[in-house]
């Protein structure tokens, strides 16, 4: 089934680059990990609460405006499906909704970008350090669910950084 | 030969739609993300904010030197890649064809209309742009300032001039330090980014 076509979502309008019409910007792994590295350092536990709320806030509008495009795509299937994509097609990695209910999911992530630059860069790290990952989830299931922004805490249980198999991601409501 | 700017964008559009099995975009030497703008200026701008009135000069000071580290490091790797050999290289002339390559490269991230304003070799780069998607987000979302807010684009500007003229890779990053006197966020009608040798 094709769900969206992403390689004509994916465009340019004038020097912008835009998905689905909003801009967005091409970042490597240098940038996004000493983003977070700045932020965990210098403010702690609120530059981890930053990087959460701000993957949560951008995931969470991104989503619904690809969902009011789409309105074909109905189901949470389809949602989950749709979201899947866009994380991978993203370069942000492969997700999977193993098992989503509406006051609580587990999810996890055998790839993702901030893991292959934060090993790339930095090496093992002792704590999850899947920020961006968290925020983005919780951002995805709020639109799914139509529910507001905060509604859903999302923990990472294990994490790719501190060398576990797989990322794995709890979520329940706040 | 000049830099052919559509060339490197086209190759970049191109280049960002190929995804291997794991979800990653290994483009130009680097693993290549396509996030919102909104995020970055987001992580930027409220961070400067949580930092507070006393902090604010640090707070500024950490975001351009993380983005001049990321800048120096990144386009090291697409110097090196492949990608550059195949499409830039062949461009590529001289010293200074490298900073309008790597000036392309910026463009075709979505960076901004990112254009050099002048530049003196081993001394001074100036860059303009007057739709960089900082001073845009930032004027979107806090209205107008005081200061320039392209925290980003002023370390990548160094970052370039680092690159060529600081010496060989990885010592020569900090060689230079740039400003951003002009930007549109204080009414300026371009954002303007000046490099040059961090000792003068």
């Amino acid at each position: 089934m094709t769900i969206f076509d992403w390689q004509s979502e994916l465009n340019r309008d004038g020097h912008r680059v835009v998905i689905s019409g909003q801009p967005i910007a091409m970042h490597c792994h240098h940038y996004n990990i000493n983003l977070q590295k700045t932020l965990e350092e210098t403010l702690g536990a609120e530059g981890v609460q930053l990087l959460y709320r701000s993957a949560e806030e951008t995931n969470y509008n991104s989503l619904q405006h690809l969902f009011n495009q789409y309105k074909k795509i109905r189901t949470l299937k389809s949602k989950l499906e749709m979201a899947s994509l866009l994380f991978q097609n993203c370069g942000l990695g492969i997700i999977h909704f193993r098992k989503v209910r509406p006051h609580s999911a587990y999810i996890a992530s055998s790839s993702s970008h901030h893991v292959t630059g934060w090993l790339a860069k930095h090496g093992r790290r002792e704590t999850p350090g899947c920020h961006f990952t968290r925020g983005w989830i919780a951002g995805a299931l709020e639109v799914i669910y139509q529910r507001p922004l905060g509604f859903y805490i999302v923990e990472e249980r294990r994490c790719k950084m501190k060398r576990d198999e797989e990322c794995v991601f709890h979520v329940k409501e706040r | 030969m000049a830099i052919d700017v559509s060339k490197i964008i086209h190759a970049v559009m191109e280049g960002s739609k190929i995804r291997e099995s794991k979800g990653i975009i290994p483009l130009f030497g680097v693993y290549l993300s396509l996030f919102s703008v909104y995020y970055y200026n987001r992580l930027s701008f409220e961070f400067e904010i949580k930092m507070g009135k006393q902090r604010e000069a640090e707070a500024k000071t950490l975001l351009i030197e993380a983005a001049q580290e990321c800048g120096y490091a990144t386009f090291q790797g697409i110097r090196d890649s492949w990608e550059w050999q195949q499409v830039v290289a062949p461009m590529v002339e001289n010293k200074k064809d490298q900073i309008f390559g790597f000036v392309a490269v910026a463009v075709a991230f979505g960076w901004g209309d990112l254009a050099v304003a002048e530049l003196v070799p081993g001394q001074k780069l100036v860059l303009r742009a007057s739709d960089s998607y900082e001073a845009s987000g930032y004027l979107e979302q806090y209205g107008a300032a005081k200061s320039g807010k392209c925290y980003m684009l002023r370390g990548v500007t160094a970052a370039f001039m680092d690159l060529v003229y600081g010496g060989d890779y990885p010592d020569g990053c900090f060689t230079f330090a740039a400003q951003e006197p002009c930007c549109r966020v204080k009414g300026d009608p371009y954002c303007e980014f000046i490099a040059q040798r961090s000792s003068d």
